[in-house]
């Protein structure tokens, strides 16, 4: 309710000060400051000049944008596919498992918990192709080893395993919220009709989930799209550019390269690409409500 | 400065036998900065990691308090060049490549001028001591960016007890490499036959002792000249020993990997820098079987790459009187004395004849052929890593991608050097 005397305003405004001005500070400045750093020349050390719309025009022109676009899109849709189905999946085995031990329960959703860095640092030995264990059990069962990461063909389908195996079990946590929220009158008349399992799935869980599906699909799109961590301590963008996503090349373009004007450009065309995402899959979401 | 600075130094051979002394100038007030706390930005790698180790000496030294701020050399870098930009007093002193950055970094105005600190030395410090050749390299359109603190560089770490039992002898010309690796696979198809860098960042660490002993320079006229035929030749060279000879993944490989490898037992021979050698050595395993050697001479001779990192100032540091302090402690004899006896090559020829540190590598003898190794480098090595331009860093992802797509046949030479000198023209005119 909006308060209607001059005293309560000002005491409103008072009170909410501290908010507006954390927010203008620590979102607001850095967001606008990035969008005027992608119109200019920064110097090192001090000096910079506008340079109007140069930054994305070089970008436009410039070969490993469009590879780190097609990585960043690739990475994405097959990341969010694998999580979406081993998320799901492993919602409905925590959800029918009603006498899982609680300690199996908690093991079954805690990569989510470890940090991206810990996660990649743990696979790159893993994967390592002369000593990780990966490729000693695919040799154990008769299967030939793999390159993983240092394979230009493979490094992207690896890394979309790894950001799976830790975020997965955070959509499952998403749908099982979201299958206990399912009425039970609908199961029950299934039932009677004599619906098979798969069929209930098909017809019935699947449609009513779709919400929540959506609501999963569009948080983990946020972080795919954005994708950083894992990448830049797996591969650094490597081999070559074979995992070069958008957030890292900016980021070398940046701290490497220090092109502080043109990272600002590449940074600003990501922030596009994520929010014009989320406001797709925010519509998608609407569609699907229930 | 030209980035690449050719390195003629340290002649060992002419040296006076002198004792570094031991103790510090009585006459010297060390502690007249008593209370001042100083922030070091340091690298976690070997030479960061010595001089932080050896801290509380300092401390009790002068009175003062430092403040060590360490990271992976990235993130410090990426630490310091916001710092710096922001024009920030956070970062009193900080480590310097300057055969990588020091170009952009004294452009920027980012390097105090140590020149005006010499006055202001404890009298044992001895600056003419130090390396002439690390100096200059460090010094900028005369002024003096920092304080050398090591020398290292690549060097070849090898299995002798696996050349032995193979019947190879160790290759006395570069092109010769490849047959030792083959002969060492069909021998010992369990072990690894060459390992080196592969990370398309970082090799040219590595990939630079090829290009020059092969007789190739990055630059011609201007313009790149990766094309040339002994740059063709270092580049099928090296590359395809890493293909052929590599351990699986090798594209991704850098310092951390190969010392895991070497040290393992699982890589017979090791291209990788002197700093290295006591991650290689740790555990002892490898003491007894291992020798090292510079990487032997091609058509264009032995050109070793050699560089070193120093401790610089920074110029918005509010206490560069006490930090000179900490600057002139880290790279006095003494303690770089210490620093050698913790692996850390020095930049000052009389640490060779101290006592103490003759007696440290007499004690083991793959000391003695490090030590001889980094002799090598200081004597004849080169700096040129990457293209001696002010883009240094940015020119060396065209030279690693160059290697890494032959490496990954995914281009022959011709295409690979192509396309590289296309992306370095392009870096070098947008200077």
């Amino acid at each position: 309710m909006i308060p209607s005397s001059g005293k309560a305003r000002a005491e409103l405004a008072v009170l909410g000060a501290p908010a507006i001005l954390f927010t203008l500070a620590l979102i607001a400045f850095p967001f606008c400051y990035t969008v005027w750093l992608g119109f200019q020349k920064v110097q090192l050390g001090g000096g910079q000049s506008f340079v109007g719309a140069a930054n994305y025009a070089h970008m436009l022109a410039d070969p490993v944008f469009w590879s780190g676009l097609r990585v960043s899109l690739v990475l994405y849709v097959v990341s969010l596919v694998m999580q979406l189905v081993a998320g799901t999946y492993l919602a409905l085995l925590l959800f029918n498992a009603k006498r899982m031990p609680g300690p199996l329960r908690a093991l079954l959703i805690s990569p989510f918990m470890l940090p991206p860095v810990v996660a990649g640092m743990m696979f790159l030995v893993v994967l390592d192709p002369s000593i990780g264990a990966a490729n000693y059990l695919l040799q154990s069962v008769g299967l030939p080893p793999s390159d993983w990461l240092a394979s230009p063909q493979w490094v992207v389908p690896t890394i979309a395993l790894i950001d799976t195996w830790q975020w997965a079990p955070y959509v499952a946590l998403i749908v099982l919220g979201g299958l206990q929220s399912l009425p039970a009158s609908v199961y029950e008349a299934a039932q009677i009709d004599g619906a098979s399992g798969l069929r209930t799935f098909r017809r019935i869980t699947l449609p009513l989930l779709l919400p929540t599906l959506a609501t999963a699909t569009i948080l983990r799109s946020v972080d795919l799209l954005r994708f950083f961590d894992i990448i830049y301590i797996t591969t650094q963008g490597g081999p070559n550019d074979a995992s070069n996503t958008l957030n890292i090349y900016g980021f070398r373009v940046g701290f490497e390269f220090f092109q502080f004007g043109y990272a600002a450009a590449l940074a600003v065309t990501l922030t596009a690409i994520v929010l014009g995402a989320v406001l797709l899959l925010n519509q998608m979401r609407n569609a699907v409500a229930w | 400065m030209p980035a690449s600075t050719a390195v003629r130094a340290l002649t060992l051979a002419a040296l006076v036998a002198a004792r570094v002394p031991q103790a510090q100038a009585a006459d010297f007030d060390w502690t007249k900065y008593k209370g001042t706390t100083i922030t070091f930005l340091a690298n976690n790698n070997a030479v960061g990691n010595a001089v932080a180790k050896h801290k509380a000496e300092f401390e009790k030294l002068t009175g003062m308090t430092v403040k060590v701020d360490t990271y992976q050399e990235q993130q410090m870098r990426q630490r310091l060049v916001t710092v710096l930009n922001a024009r920030s007093n956070e970062v009193d002193v900080f480590m310097t490549l300057v055969s990588r950055e020091g170009a952009q970094f004294a452009g920027a105005g980012w390097y105090t001028d140590l020149g005006a600190f010499k006055a202001d030395a404890s009298p044992d410090y001895d600056f003419a001591g130090l390396s002439p050749v690390l100096v200059q390299a460090a010094t900028i359109d005369g002024k003096l960016t920092s304080i050398p603190t090591n020398v290292e560089g690549p060097v070849i770490y090898y299995r002798k007890d696996v050349f032995a039992k193979c019947g190879v002898a160790f290759p006395t010309a570069l092109d010769a490499f490849p047959d030792a690796a083959k002969a060492i696979k069909a021998c010992n198809p369990g072990m690894t036959p060459f390992v080196s860098r592969g990370l398309r960042d970082a090799l040219a660490y590595t990939y630079s002792n090829f290009v020059h002993n092969m007789g190739g320079r990055y630059m011609r006229d201007g313009k790149s000249d990766l094309c040339s035929a002994p740059n063709k030749a270092a580049l099928g060279l090296y590359a395809g020993l890493l293909k052929e000879y590599g351990p699986p993944g090798v594209v991704n490989y850098t310092f951390n990997q190969i010392s895991s490898l070497y040290r393992t037992g699982r890589a017979a021979i090791a291209f990788e820098s002197t700093n290295e050698f006591p991650a290689m050595m740790e555990g002892g395993a490898r003491e007894a079987d291992t020798a090292i050697a510079v990487l032997p001479p091609g058509p264009g001779g032995s050109v070793p790459t050699g560089l070193g990192w120093g401790l610089s100032i920074s110029p918005f540091s509010t206490k560069r009187a006490p930090a000179w302090y900490l600057v002139q402690w880290a790279t006095s004899p003494a303690m770089q004395a210490e620093l050698a006896r913790d692996g850390i090559a020095a930049p000052r020829a009389k640490i060779a004849e101290d006592p103490d540190y003759k007696a440290f590598i007499a004690a083991k003898p793959i000391r003695q052929e490090w030590q001889n190794a980094v002799d090598a480098i200081a004597r004849t090595g080169s700096s040129e890593i990457g293209f001696p331009i002010v883009a240094n860093p940015a020119s060396r992802g065209p030279i690693g991608q160059s290697v890494d797509e032959v490496l990954l046949a995914a281009k022959t030479v011709d295409q690979a050097c192509a396309d590289a000198d296309r992306s370095l023209d392009a870096l070098i005119a947008g200077q």
